[in-house]
């Protein structure tokens, strides 16, 4: 089966094509990249013709397009997802939605993490994860109260994630581990959807949404 | 959802020449949500209109008061796929059929118009289609281009919206020539503002339109747009004086009076918008000698706007060409037509394509 994966719920576009006979063909984006402004509608496609071309395979010869669903920074989750709904349709493939801090948490290498996506507003989405299994399904809190909670619970997690980066000072004072600023760990990746995709449940592509997990600002009057 | 399928001019049934189903020659999806409609629509490189399909978010935000850009950019991620079905399901087609994507680009709300152009550009990029990117505004003024009484250049066009208000020359329809444009308020928001300070709800154009028919236009003298002093051109408009000129007269009226001549309120109000874009039409027409007036702009649904610059142009002896209701509020099928006057991007050239909020 060739899956066509991607992520778009921080800064950087991540993609990925893992092919039917096991081989990846992946963009990767820098660790560094995660701080600066956001610009999918500009990377996203390009991130995808790339890993095809490089996987020598066309957007018709896809099995399964596979895209995070966040939580994230909403409007690049929307680019991620309209790109995604659409890719499915026009190719009638299976559309297989990913959460993206479970895709952060499959990267990390270690059986406890802890994948933290910047929520702005000085709050990050999390997640914890046991291996592949959630044990704590994915809130939206400050860095503080998840430290609470970490210690309330008596867990050693490692933190990963855009999230992590941003609220280091405040998460290694609570002791949380974090890890380092150069470590690939940090970026949802795209081989990490595509491979997490083979367990997910394929759904219709016009009821794939992101999981925004907050409401917008406004209230109505 | 609404639209106007069933009687569109060119609708399948009614085409000639070949079967119900048979490949359009040139078969454009266009798609739009640059603001709070989405929009999608079939058109032909020949300007037949096959669809055009409309999921209005006016109820949504109206629990709001106002367009909330991220409720209106959520929203049209959840109904833009069954938008653009219905739009291929009513032409008769089907995405193979297609053979080009159009999309607006901007102006408009930057996250509401991702949602569109990241769909446009990945249903073209699985098909190697050309995408044509359009200017929301370069629609509005060649709407009228579609269907079997085609808008031909050179004409004048008015474009009142609650987000644009301007006059342009247009010689070619592949491109216009904007000679005034609101300097602050566009009409529509100049609408809406007033129909809040007059406790009527969101989105209030419509609803004072229908106030105002019980009232009386000359009970109140309201400033009549008029701000060539301060630097514009001369077919600049103005609007942000006027509710304010509302707003001191609501106060100096009282509560009690204000609600016993709302109507009169509502008819003055309407009626100093309406003499000031028909005074701006009236001047360029005056001026730039072109044989025909056409209006777009959700502002040209306003019943005595359609019908003072009908009379304006009569006494000018220029014709007007007032385009159907559902092709002057925001819709996909003026993209379409729009995109058959701007050249297409080869695939893969547009892979990185981006919208803008404001275009050049
Ligand atoms: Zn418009």
């Amino acid at each position: 089966m060739n899956v066509l994966g991607f992520d778009t719920s921080t800064a950087v576009s991540a993609a990925c094509v893992l092919r039917t006979d096991g081989e990846a063909f992946e963009v990767f984006p820098a660790p560094g990249r995660l701080t600066a402004p956001p610009g999918h509608a500009r990377e996203l496609m390009p991130a995808l013709a790339r890993c095809l071309k490089q996987a020598g395979v066309g957007f018709p010869d896809l099995d399964a397009i596979a895209v995070g669903v966040g939580p994230g920074a909403f409007t690049g989750l929307r680019i991620g997802v309209s790109t995604a709904r659409a890719l499915a349709h026009a190719n009638a493939t299976e559309l297989l939605p990913v959460s993206s801090l479970a895709a952060l948490a499959a990267g990390s290498g270690e059986r406890l993490s802890l994948p933290l996506i910047d929520a702005k507003r000085g709050q990050v989405f999390a997640a914890l994860y046991d291996g592949a299994q959630a044990r704590w399904e994915p809130f939206a809190a400050a860095p503080e109260v998840l430290a609470a909670r970490l210690r309330a619970a008596a867990v050693d997690p490692l933190a990963l994630g855009d999230g992590s980066v941003r609220f280091r000072e405040v998460l290694e004072a609570a002791g949380v581990r974090v890890a380092s600023a150069e470590s690939g760990t940090h970026v949802v990746r795209g081989l990490s959807v595509c491979r997490l995709a083979a367990a997910a449940a394929p759904a219709p592509p016009d009821t794939v949404l992101p999981d925004y997990l907050r409401p917008p600002d406004a209230k109505p009057r | 959802m609404t639209g106007p399928a069933g009687d569109a001019p060119g609708r399948p049934g009614s085409r000639t020449g070949g079967p119900r189903g048979a490949q359009p020659p040139g078969c454009i999806l266009a798609i739009e949500t640059s603001c709070d409609d989405t929009c999608a629509a079939v058109v032909t490189a020949e300007g037949e209109l096959l669809s055009n399909r409309i999921a209005s978010q006016g109820l949504l935000h109206s629990r709001y008061g106002g367009v909330v850009p991220e409720v209106a950019s959520r929203r049209h991620l959840e109904v833009l796929d069954a938008v653009r079905a219905d739009a291929l399901e009513t032409a008769g087609v089907t995405l193979s059929d297609i053979q080009t994507v159009a999309v607006t680009r901007g102006p408009g709300l930057i996250g509401a118009l991702l949602v569109g152009l990241s769909s446009a550009k990945a249903l073209a990029a699985a098909r190697a289609l050309p995408l044509v990117a359009v200017d929301h505004l370069h629609g509005h003024v060649v709407a009228g281009t579609l269907g079997p009484d085609a808008l031909e250049a050179p004409y004048l066009c008015l474009v009142a919206s609650g987000g644009h208000t301007f006059i342009a020359r247009v010689d070619d329809p592949a491109r216009y020539t904007v000679l005034g444009s609101t300097l602050d308020d566009a009409a529509g928001e100049a609408f809406d503002k007033g129909a809040r300070l007059l406790g009527l709800p969101y989105p209030g154009g419509p609803a004072l339109d229908r106030l105002a028919r019980g009232g009386n236009g000359e009970a109140f003298r309201f400033p009549r747009s008029a701000p060539a002093t301060t630097g514009g051109r001369d077919l600049d408009f103005s609007f942000s004086g006027l509710k304010t000129a509302l707003l001191y007269k609501i106060r100096d009226l009282g509560e009690a009076e204000t609600e016993r001549r709302r109507a009169d309120l509502a008819a003055s109000y309407q009626r100093a918008i309406v003499e000031a874009l028909a005074a701006r039409v009236r001047q360029a027409i005056e001026r730039e000698r072109l044989p025909r007036l056409a209006i777009g702009g959700g502002v040209a649904a306003n019943s005595e706007l359609r019908e003072r610059l009908r009379t304006v142009c009569e006494e000018a002896g220029v014709l007007i060409s007032v385009p159907p209701v559902e092709l002057c509020t925001d819709n996909a099928a003026m993209i379409g037509a729009a995109a058959r006057f701007t050249p297409a991007i080869p695939y893969p050239e547009y892979l990185d394509l981006d919208a803008a909020a404001r275009l050049p």
